[in-house]
């Protein structure tokens, strides 16, 4: 009898302590640590002129993790000759987009990251220090790049490097299977594929199917590159009614994703996609058994260094030519972000580490990427591309800012963030039922469910 | 009755709250005190031998609990709340009330991804079946068995995702797995894409989760095989039983709980498949099981409310398919020492039958 009443007296306790727990849990809605208010920007700062002197202890997250212990070191090493007391220390993550952003909602993740997609605009302050007013910031970098992380004339991020979106292609393969002139359309774009397939061993189009992320680069074509206009991402897509549809030009989403369809219907891809593997990948193409690959212009020295061929590796646009003229869709890669929560010092001391990454390191060079700076040189990959002009997406309006991650996100079609649309094209074309209108107009009522949801109408 | 208030103030001195008092004072040390008439000092009282081993119960449990509750329950409740928002990661919550359930029940992808668990509960049933057999051949003495078993049991110690790498090469056309077969005559062509082909390519994923947990199956059964009364393999012997018989009658009667057990364990499992399709196919080419999906909607297109309400319905699915075997169990094969509750209805029948025919 007592050994009866002890047990359970004891178990009462016990779950009484475990709902008080969860209680205090609820309780205890964490306060927000007062901000800091910051009243210094990136463009008042002279490097190695103001704050020298200033101490501080940064971290550092970043998805570079190939070079987390060799340039970045260097990095560090040299932006120490003009701040000594400023430490920082990187960590590499491997799964970034995805972690970064649970990491985020916990306000304590260290001081400087790459910001992620997931935050949409009206969510940078709360996240996010001031970096500076978008005019002010317009005189030394490019506004265009600016754009993505600005809200309402309030700049949170700088872009570590802007890429251009095009097609990484193996010359010698190209030579080799007597294709003379780059491909400007579609059709000749696959017209040079089968030429590959016919005259050599090569790989005509390597998806990378199994990656996953690298599905997004077909994302990147659609809007302003396929159709020339800056304004096609907000009024064409977001907006717009059946975006999918084809247009019967050869421009726009349509023919993107068409292109990716015939190609591997007809053939001209890997046998297996999903076994592929990315890490080989740059060392196929650059030993020239493959023949190209749909990757954004920061792949390019990833791909020359992984070999002994890096000059045969060049760039083109997507073959889209809209109205006899051939655009490239460009746009800021991941951009430097400074915690808001950090201490007063660890954010002047991180916006003077990101204006002399941005500035002084070389770091969009040497990855092969535009500088954000005004008036740096075009990379030497990228010279092929002169002469094409460069579309970057207008911004939606500030009230509008958030409206195509909604609708993305309600759609589940993913563009820009998981590729749904390429996997489900490489799917269906590869051993599926649907042809390519099936999809289309699959993608359309989503896309369009999606719009009404979040009050488009036509 | 003096000692009695000066435990108690020592107590009380000491910090110790009622709580500990009541169960520990009130219940049994008192008397003790009071017979001895002496008051002990607050050490002494602690090294006593039932406080003492309630304290060793508490602060043994205090941290494994701790963990628990912290890393387990509430997330979960959390997880709970999170399901009747319309929700990001980043950015403001609405209240939704039932709408993510609602939502998952009329989704085409959710439920039939369920199906793809059909895959996993056949080849549980595989891994099983192996895992019994290496572990009656193993349990009787084997040269090399000591061998053999870490052979089998290494697999569990590989983390997942390495798992799925080595899977996801040995799979790639014109590598290990079509090596092997090319060896035993198989021309390439005829080889299917393991991966690829949507017929198959769940049968493949599936496997590789066989050879994952099938070892781990297999030392749990060496270890009920062990514990099984050796004289009953004697006496079976004298009676002239066979290899087959002592297996049937004597193995599986005595390690029918274990057996039910990873039953229980590799059907729950099959439910929530995740790392194999994860991380080999990535979901993909139709492996997407309910788990991937729950992910993707998570991740990707960011509806955590719904994402977590899916996740809340697999748990009560789970809860009940546990139950109907719970209840199988009980009815066909009796839970420990217990009998089958048909075993039962059966004896009694025949009691009834007895008694009637005797009238």
């Amino acid at each position: 009898m007592k050994k009866a009443t002890l047990k359970k007296a004891f178990t009462v306790t016990l779950s009484a302590a475990m709902v008080l727990s969860l209680a205090a849990c609820g309780n205890s809605k964490k306060e927000k640590p007062e901000k800091e208010v910051m009243d210094v920007t990136i463009d008042q700062i002279k490097l190695g002129e103001d704050y020298t002197d200033l101490k501080a202890d940064l971290k550092f997250l970043t998805h570079k993790t190939d070079v987390v212990d060799t340039t970045f070191k260097q990095y560090i090493e040299e932006f120490q000759k003009l701040y000594p007391n400023i430490n920082i220390e990187y960590e590499g993550i491997t799964d970034y987009a995805n972690d970064i952003t649970t990491r985020l909602t916990t306000g304590d993740w260290g001081d400087i990251c790459m910001i992620p997609t997931t935050v949409d605009k009206d969510e940078l302050g709360n996240y996010f220090t001031k970096l500076g007013d978008k005019k002010a910031l317009s005189d030394i970098y490019e506004g265009k790049f600016l754009e993505a992380y600005s809200y309402e004339g309030t700049s949170y991020g700088i872009p570590s490097m802007a890429n251009v979106q095009g097609v990484v292609y193996n010359k010698a393969v190209f030579e080799k299977a007597g294709i003379k002139d780059v491909p400007k359309t579609p059709e000749e774009f696959l017209g040079a594929l089968q030429k590959i397939k016919d005259n050599t061993d090569a790989i005509p189009l390597y998806t990378n199917f199994a990656a996953g992320w690298t599905m997004t680069a077909w994302d990147a074509y659609i809007d302003g590159g396929a159709t020339g206009d800056p304004d096609f991402a907000y009024e064409g897509l977001t907006k717009g009614e059946n975006p999918f549809s084809d247009r019967g030009d050869g421009t726009g989403p349509y023919a993107v994703y068409d292109t990716l369809y015939e190609a591997v219907k007809q053939g001209l891809t890997e046998e297996d996609p999903t076994t592929t593997d990315w890490e080989g990948s740059k060392g196929m193409m650059n030993k020239g058994e493959i023949g190209c690959m749909a990757l954004g212009s920061w792949s390019i020295t990833q791909i020359q260094q992984a070999g002994e061929n890096a000059d045969d590796i060049g760039y083109m646009t997507f073959p889209i030519t809209v109205e006899g003229k051939q655009y490239a869709s460009a746009g800021g890669d991941y951009n430097y972000g400074i915690n808001c929560n950090s201490s007063k010092d660890n954010q002047i001391a991180a916006m003077c580490y990101i204006k002399w990454l941005v500035e002084k390191s070389g770091f969009a060079q040497s990855e092969g990427g535009l500088s954000a700076v005004i008036g740096d040189e075009y990379p030497e990959a990228l010279s092929a591309l002169d002469g094409i002009e460069l579309v970057v997406n207008n911004p939606a309006p500030d009230e509008d800012a958030n409206l195509f991650n909604d609708v993305n996100n309600d759609s589940e079609l993913g563009i820009n963030v998981s590729g749904a649309i390429p996997t489900e094209i490489i799917e269906e074309a590869t051993g599926g039922t649907k042809t390519m209108d099936d999809l289309v107009n699959e993608w359309n009522e989503r896309w369009t469910t999606a719009q009404e949801a979040n009050g488009i109408t036509h | 009755m003096g000692s009695r208030i000066n435990t108690k103030e020592a107590v009380k001195k000491a910090g110790i709250k009622s709580f500990f008092y009541s169960t520990f004072i009130r219940k049994g040390e008192c008397g003790q005190f009071m017979n001895s008439g002496k008051s002990k000092s607050f050490i002494e009282w602690i090294k006593s031998g039932k406080v003492n081993q309630r304290l060793v119960i508490i602060t043994f449990m205090l941290v494994p609990l701790t963990l628990l509750i912290v890393f387990t329950y509430i997330p979960f409740g959390k997880m709970i709340g999170f399901s009747f928002y319309d929700m990001k990661y980043i950015g403001d919550r609405e209240f939704v009330g039932m709408q993510n359930y609602i939502e998952v029940f009329t989704r085409k992808d959710c439920f039939s991804a369920l199906k793809l668990s059909l895959y996993y509960i056949v080849a549980s049933f595989f891994q099983l079946g192996l895992a019994l057999y290496f572990a009656t051949i193993l349990s009787a003495k084997t040269k090399g068995g000591g061998v053999f078993k870490g052979f089998m049991f290494f697999p569990y110690l590989v983390c997942g995702i390495a798992v799925g790498f080595i899977f996801k090469f040995f799979y790639t056309r014109g590598f290990v797995l079509d090596t092997v077969l090319q060896w035993c005559g198989f021309n390439l062509e005829q080889l299917p894409y393991w991966l690829k082909d949507t017929s198959i390519n769940n049968i493949s994923v599936a496997a590789t989760s066989i050879w994952r947990y099938m070892g781990q199956n297999m030392v749990l059964f060496i270890g009920a095989i062990m514990s099984v009364d050796s004289t009953l393999y004697e006496a079976a012997s004298i009676d002239g039983a066979n290899g087959w018989q002592r297996f049937r009658y004597i193995i599986v009667p005595s390690i029918k709980t274990i057996i039910v057990l990873n039953m229980i364990l590799s059907i729950t499992g099959s439910l929530s498949v995740f790392e194999p399709p994860y991380v080999i196919t990535g979901g993909n080419f139709g492996t997407g099981t309910y788990f991937v999906i729950m992910n993707k909607l998570a991740h990707e297109s960011q509806k955590v409310g719904l994402a977590s309400a899916m996740a809340i319905i697999l748990l009560v699915m789970i809860i009940i398919v546990t139950a109907i075997q719970k209840f199988i169990e009980r009815y066909y094969f009796g839970v420990g020492d217990q009998e089958a509750i048909r075993t039962i209805r059966k004896q009694k029948k025949l009691l009834k039958k007895e008694q009637e025919g005797g009238r």
